[in-house]
């Protein structure tokens, strides 16, 4: 038989014939793989309920800054006021600070 | 008619021959070791993990020692299959293939060092993946055929678990916890040449440099006996820190002294040697077995000092 292959190209090699004790040890072992990637899917599931069920994140008493790393605890209200009346921190405030004064304002001439 | 010479019957690999491929008596020394080193960790410092994370941790470490072996064994098969300890190997007897070895011990090594990580902190992973390496690239691919000081340096390996179970409990990794890696770094070169002086013709048939080969079996009873000397006295240091108490203070010195009265037997005696009587190679076998005794005690009593609440501090009667 001539080869008709390209210059490059490799033939791909002829699938493995199993013969009956090949296909049981072969069934063993993918039942064991499986068991092994399920495992490790709930490890993993594990330890993140775990850490997650570790961090407080309802906690009002901190700020959590956005290096993921650090934070900081939240100076005492006044008396008299609630968290949710107090103003968040400057970094977190969710309106655009004012804009500045630039002198006083010079009325339009007159046309 | 003559007949035919027999062809080996074809070797399928089962969950057992995969289970060899990760070294399971090494596994579980390396994960005693580093059990040790979480609970004294959380008894010197009053730090605990979850108990479900450190189960976790732990699992990583085993899962870290049997990818270090599968990646040993997927090196070492041409070695393993000259030397009769080794040849029933799973790669050398055709269970296993190499490629599937050393695919299981890099996804393994992933793994281990993930879940690690997912466990407990960044530095228990990076010594995790950092023992790994050692094992499966310094000491195997380098150090074990290129000089005899293989397993003295290689010993490190062996030495990191309770460094990670210490760390994966505080997240840094102090005096104490290099205490207990000096102790399993020093009592590596007597337990191990204490083996191959057993099978040093092995060695030589396959080329592996070991001591007992390239300086002769005189030559490494004496570094033995060194060795045992500077183990007991490295022994004794969690007693001047504070690791150990009294339990541990007996243990380690009535196991020393044993230790140290079969170094001296063996440097005394003709094991290794080509006229060496069977009560030498008896002996040589014998050092070989207590030496594991002797380090599981010694980490048992860490433990039962720090997790039975048996500790008592030397200053303390």
């Amino acid at each position: 038989m001539s080869d008709d292959l390209k210059p490059g190209e490799e033939r791909f090699p002829a699938p493995a014939q199993l013969d009956a004790a090949g296909r049981a040890a072969q069934k063993q072992r993918n039942l064991w793989l499986g068991l092994a990637l399920l495992a490790f899917v709930l490890l993993v599931a594990i330890t993140t309920f775990i850490r997650l069920g570790n961090t407080d994140l309802s906690k009002g008493g901190f700020y959590y800054h956005n290096d993921g790393k650090s934070s900081e605890e939240a100076p005492e209200l006044p008396p008299g006021m609630s968290p949710d009346q107090a103003a968040p921190p400057p970094n977190l405030s969710a309106e655009p600070p004012a804009p500045e004064a630039e002198g006083p304002e010079t009325e339009e001439p007159e046309q | 008619m003559t007949d035919a010479p027999a062809t080996p019957e074809k070797r399928y690999g089962t969950a057992g021959d995969y289970v060899q491929l990760l070294k399971p008596r090494i596994m579980m020394l390396v994960v005693f070791t580093a059990v040790a080193g979480l609970i004294a960790a959380s008894g010197v410092t009053g730090q605990a993990m979850h108990p479900m994370m450190a189960a976790i941790a732990v699992l990583a470490v085993a899962l870290g020692s049997g990818a270090a072996g599968a990646i040993n064994m997927w090196y070492d098969s041409d070695i393993d299959q000259v030397m009769t300890r080794t040849s029933t190997r799973p790669i050398p007897s055709g269970a296993v293939p190499r490629e599937e070895a050393i695919a299981l011990g890099m996804i393994m090594s992933g793994v281990s060092v993930l879940l690690m990580w997912l466990a407990s902190n960044w530095l228990a992973a990076a010594l995790l993946a950092l023992s790994i390496f050692y094992y499966g690239v310094v000491y195997t691919m380098w150090l074990k055929r290129s000089t005899p000081q293989n397993i003295v340096i290689g010993g490190g390996a062996g030495a990191f678990p309770p460094v990670i179970g210490w760390a994966a409990v505080t997240g840094n990794t102090p005096l104490d916890a290099w205490i207990l890696f000096a102790i399993i770094f020093f009592w590596t070169p007597p337990h191990f040449w204490a083996l191959s002086l057993l099978a040093h013709s092995e060695y030589e048939k396959a080329g592996v440099p070991m001591l007992p080969v390239t300086h002769g079996a005189k030559a490494t009873r004496l570094q033995m006996l060194l060795y045992t000397i500077v183990l007991i006295a490295v022994s004794m240091t969690p007693l001047a820190t504070g690791l150990g108490g009294w339990i541990y203070g007996v243990v380690a010195g009535v196991l020393g002294l044993v230790f140290l009265s079969f170094a001296v037997r063996v440097w005394r005696s003709h094991a290794g040697d080509a006229d060496a009587s069977g009560a030498d190679r008896k002996l040589a076998r014998n050092m070989f077995l207590f030496s594991i005794l002797y380090l599981f005690l010694v980490f048992a009593a860490v433990i039962v000092e720090h997790a039975a609440g048996l500790y008592f501090p030397l200053g303390a009667i």
